[in-house]
């Protein structure tokens, strides 16, 4: 690969890193990361002067992410294919994990709303694999950019 | 492919350049007018942005711009790789950009005086982005 691409791959990378930690402020100021939280989010608390989310307002939230979740990852996912991963069964085990938590991130606030209260694990869980799995595919391009 | 390339960087420059009026018209270009923004002025009974509205910003900022540079750097390189000056422009305007988010974040939640290194980063990289998407047009139609 050449020289230019590798800087504008890890400038790509720091960009991403950057959108993580704002993803994970945005989580904890608006959500929170206890099943309380969760709940009192989606659900509602009169306590806490917190209203219920309808349907239609989680559905408008989360479809930007549908698209940009997908795009994200297949582009950060794709890089792989340049690295020492390319026909490795971990580059598989990487590409379905990060799909299927990114959709049980996104759509597990429906399941919540539906009174499935133990979505509100799968909602933090989801979140939390996501990112472990994007720090871990960030760390494997760095290492394979600076050791090229 | 010289008309679809062509087309993309049109939208980029077109992108770019009305990002200074969006900016200007919403969050504000000088110190002034961010410092209203980010902290309010009771004076004039503004108040200060919210932390998750401003979290947003950043957030979408940060999608918007990573994908907006990867894919003109990714043009730009594959027309000029061979120029040194290339590199060079391609670091700053990456550089800047990415500076200029973290110092937005800093004004906010560190110190105002972030503000004069957040506006000036930010002209830097638009700057330096329009730069490569030109050179990039005027590189397609010259061959």
């Amino acid at each position: 690969m050449h020289k230019a691409y590798r800087v504008s791959i890890l400038y790509f990378l720091l960009f991403a890193l950057l959108l993580l930690a704002t993803a994970s402020a945005l989580f904890a100021q608006k959500i929170g990361f206890t099943q309380a939280d969760v709940l009192s989010y989606y659900l509602g608390n009169e306590a806490l002067f917190i209203a219920p989310k309808s349907v239609v307002g989680v559905l408008k939230i989360i479809l930007p992410h549908i698209f940009a979740y997908a795009l994200f990852v297949m582009v950060v996912l794709h890089f792989l294919i340049f690295t020492k991963m390319r026909n490795k069964r971990e580059l598989d085990f990487l590409i379905y994990a990060s799909y299927v938590s990114i959709a049980a991130e996104l759509f597990s606030p429906f399941f919540i709303m539906a009174g499935l209260e133990f979505f509100a694990y799968v909602k933090i869980a989801a979140f939390f694999t996501m990112s472990t799995l994007q720090l871990y595919i960030s760390y494997l391009l760095f290492d394979s950019i600076f050791k090229a | 492919m010289r008309p679809i390339l062509s087309g993309l960087l049109i939208f980029i420059s077109l992108y770019i350049f009305a990002d200074f009026f969006v900016k200007n018209a919403t969050i504000g270009l000088s110190k002034c007018a961010l410092n209203t923004t980010l902290f309010g002025n009771s004076e004039e009974f503004i108040d200060p942005i919210m932390q998750s509205v401003f979290l947003e910003h950043l957030h979408t900022e940060t999608f918007f711009l990573m994908m907006i540079l990867l894919t003109l750097s990714a043009v730009f390189m594959r027309l000029w790789a061979e120029r040194p000056f290339s590199l060079i422009l391609l670091n700053i305007t990456m550089l800047s950009a990415l500076l200029s988010l973290i110092s937005l974040a800093m004004s906010y939640y560190v110190s105002a005086s972030f503000v004069n290194l957040y506006v000036s980063t930010f002209f830097l990289w638009h700057i330096a982005a329009l730069c490569m998407s030109l050179l990039s047009l005027w590189r397609l139609f010259r061959a």
